[in-house]
């Protein structure tokens, strides 16, 4: 099962003949390295700990879909606040190209959930069963004897069992905790939906991270091709100093730059890249080939940072500028974001109502009164019962008559009830189109209310002073 | 690339031969994982194309929706069907019934027919018809109360809508409300203007009769 060699000018991770080449990067130590590690697993504890940490009654995260309630550190949205999501997504995005103009890829190498998952926990494992990047490839090569048998049972029976972790807490943060454990407790019979879920995630987890690994990255992954094309010379990307590095030669002649062509960036890269041809789409800014270089720098006595973090005006020489059109736009934008998405969140209210026209006739005309019948409809997004009262509002002449406000609607949690409007107007007062304004209170808390305007609509007055059309008056 | 010699080795896909503004490609092919999935969409095609047009295996949609739509009727033809005279005016001393309805009526009714069912408020006439006397317009038996709510006033122009969407219990629940404020058997006095009241050959009885439009309900059954 020997591969051929790494092709380097095109893709690394696909051979010619377009099989999917399995890349073993070797081990890598150093400051980046560290950190890293120290990031995914401070990512790993959040991920794992947040179901499990009960704010205000509910865990931390909550998605409750069932019950419709979303509960994010103790604030409780409804269905209804979808919309507010608009802006934060929108604004995670501005967030995304802000970051990106400034310090490239950060994200993919050091804290998407993929990368964490892959480096941190499935390669470490790896590298512990199979040994180091050499052991790998020698064990790939060799033929099937009882110990290549037993490590491969090993090695995806615990794939098996993370991917199998990863799901369920991906399903706790749907059910909580604690719904996981009831569902847990019956047959798959019960609850077919979780299941196929978990066991769908645990399938697709497992294959991602045992065998497509980088794939998803290089070639599926539509984020990482925005980001690329979110940086321009100013950013911060990992590269190669070509000016200090070349020409390439032995660590003995004097006339080669400080490259000892020693290829271990290239073994140590996850995504089968050689970063001294320069940035290329399947960097993920992971900088284990900066803590490899620096490495190997520092053993031939020679200043480090032939490869590292900067941008690309730096590694021709030149100044890096972090304030530019590009990133006073993104700020822009960003601030634009916040902004919308602090509005939007401060606009909630804990009631939903609209008023419409209800179905049938635009109005009636009957006994001398114009009148117009409208739906009032309101949602209680409370957990808890709650009661309203309507009211006009506004100056209204005594001759309108409005009914159906007398009564106070209670409404259980969650529950959507409407009301009946009748607006009667004496016929020789309607005016034409008039707006009406009707508020929502909640009488508990008396803080929240909502006003929603309605169209009252009646024959059309100018039409009266023509007089009733009589057919002698257009036959002469 | 920098080298050229680093071309058309054994493991890097060959170049292709245009060359435009100096820029040469790579004949890379296409990952296999890549052209299964693409494979599996020809086959998923074949099946789905067998399956759904040439052997009629399984539902469309039209099919699905429909279906549904008609054991939606069917459970409610058969709660309408089982609610009779005597079981609404039973309904109509059951105070839980009484009590669920009278809601549902304070949020529904009340703008028109009044809290007191008297459809006046503070001495001015409300756009409905009394529901706590004994004159009746479209008949006083609880089941041709129920036929008005749910289908509305055969005469639109009068504006009592269609209140099918409330659902049977609803319904039920707001007619035992009413006949709650009426003795079984109690005398039933036809309006003045009572379309059944002009010679009871030709006037078609209200408990069968549709109402002329019924938009809301128009719509939702017929396709």
């Amino acid at each position: 099962m020997s591969q051929p060699k790494l092709n380097l000018t095109s893709l690394g991770s696909i051979n010619a003949d377009g099989s999917h080449r399995s890349l073993h990067p070797a081990d890598v130590k150093g400051r980046f390295t560290s950190l890293r590690r120290w990031v995914a697993l401070l990512l790993l504890v959040i991920y794992v700990a947040l179901p499990w940490i009960p704010i205000k009654g509910h865990p931390a995260v909550f998605l409750d879909v069932a019950s419709r309630r979303f509960h994010f550190f103790g604030l409780t949205f409804a269905t209804q606040d979808m919309w507010v999501a608009f802006f934060f997504i929108t604004g995670l995005a501005f967030s995304l190209f802000f970051v990106t103009s400034l310090f490239g890829r950060v994200w993919c190498g050091w804290t998407c959930p993929y990368t964490v998952f892959l480096e941190h926990v499935y390669r470490r494992i790896e590298r512990w069963i199979d040994g180091d990047a050499s052991a790998r490839r020698r064990l790939d090569a060799a033929s099937w004897t009882g110990e290549k048998i037993a490590k491969r049972v090993l090695k995806h029976g615990i794939y098996v069992m993370v991917s199998g972790l990863i799901a369920h807490l991906f399903l706790s943060y749907f059910v909580s905790i604690k719904g996981l454990y009831q569902m847990m407790q019956g047959p798959p019979s019960e609850h077919w939906l979780a299941f196929g879920v978990v066991f769908g995630l645990t399938f697709a987890l497992y294959g991602a991270f045992s065998w497509f690994r980088e794939q998803f990255c290089v070639i599926m992954c539509p984020y990482g091709r925005l980001q690329s094309a979110l940086t321009d010379d100013h950013s911060l990307v990992i590269g190669y100093d070509k000016q200090r590095g070349e020409p390439r030669g032995k660590v003995s002649d004097p006339n080669a730059g400080a490259c000892v062509s020693c290829n271990r960036c290239v073994q140590v890269c996850p995504t089968g890249i050689d970063i001294r041809n320069g940035l290329q789409l399947e960097c993920i800014g992971c900088a284990a080939c900066v803590d490899a270089c620096d490495e190997i720098m520092t053993k031939v006595k020679r200043p480090t940072g032939l490869i590292r973090y900067d941008s690309y005006n730096g590694f021709q020489g030149g100044k890096t500028r972090l304030i530019r059109p590009r990133t006073i736009f993104y700020s822009i934008i960003l601030l634009v974001g916040i902004t919308a998405f602090v509005i939007a969140f401060q606009s909630i209210e804990p009631v939903r109502a609209s008023a419409v026209r209800m179905p049938g006739a635009p109005y009636y005309a009957v006994d001398g009164m114009v009148r117009n019948q409208f739906l009032i409809r309101v949602i209680n997004k409370r957990s808890e019962t709650a009661r309203f009262a309507f009211a006009m509002e506004g100056d209204i002449s005594p001759n309108w008559k409005v009914s159906g406000l007398s009564e106070q609607m209670e409404l259980p949690a969650l529950a959507e009830e409407q009301q009946v409007l009748v607006v009667a107007v004496p016929e020789a007062e309607f005016r034409g189109k008039t707006t009406l304004k009707v508020r929502v209170t909640d009488v508990q808390s008396g803080a929240s209310s909502v006003t929603r305007a309605m169209e009252m609509l009646g024959p059309d007055p100018r039409l009266k002073t023509i007089g009733p059309l009589n057919a002698k008056d257009f036959v002469q | 690339m920098d080298n050229p010699n680093a071309t058309n080795t054994p493991y890097e896909p060959p170049l292709r031969e245009h060359v435009y503004d100096g820029i040469q490609e790579y004949d890379q092919k296409l990952p296999n994982w890549w052209l299964f999935t693409w494979y599996i969409t020809m086959v998923w095609f074949v099946i789905g194309w067998l399956a759904y047009y040439q052997l009629g295996v399984g539902q469309t949609d039209q099919e699905i929706v429909d279906a549904q739509m008609a054991k939606i009727e069917a459970v409610r033809a058969e709660e309408m069907g089982s609610l009779d005279d005597a079981k609404l005016w039973a309904m109509s001393k059951d105070n839980a019934v009484v009590e669920a309805g009278k809601a549902t009526f304070m949020a529904t009714c009340v703008a028109c027919h009044a809290a007191d069912l008297s459809a006046t408020l503070a001495g001015a006439k409300l756009p409905g018809l009394p529901l706590n006397d004994k004159e009746w317009k479209h008949g006083g038996l609880p089941t041709e109360v129920m036929q008005i709510v749910r289908k509305g006033a055969p005469d639109i122009t009068k504006g009592m809508p269609p209140w099918e969407s409330l659902g049977t219990q609803k319904i039920a629940e707001v007619v035992a409300f009413i006949m709650s404020y009426h003795e079984q058997g109690g005398e039933i006095v036809l309006a003045p203007d009572s379309p059944l009241k002009a010679g009871a050959a030709d006037a078609p009885a209200p408990a069968t009769t549709p109402a002329p439009v019924t938009p809301l309900g128009a719509s939702l059954e017929s396709p």
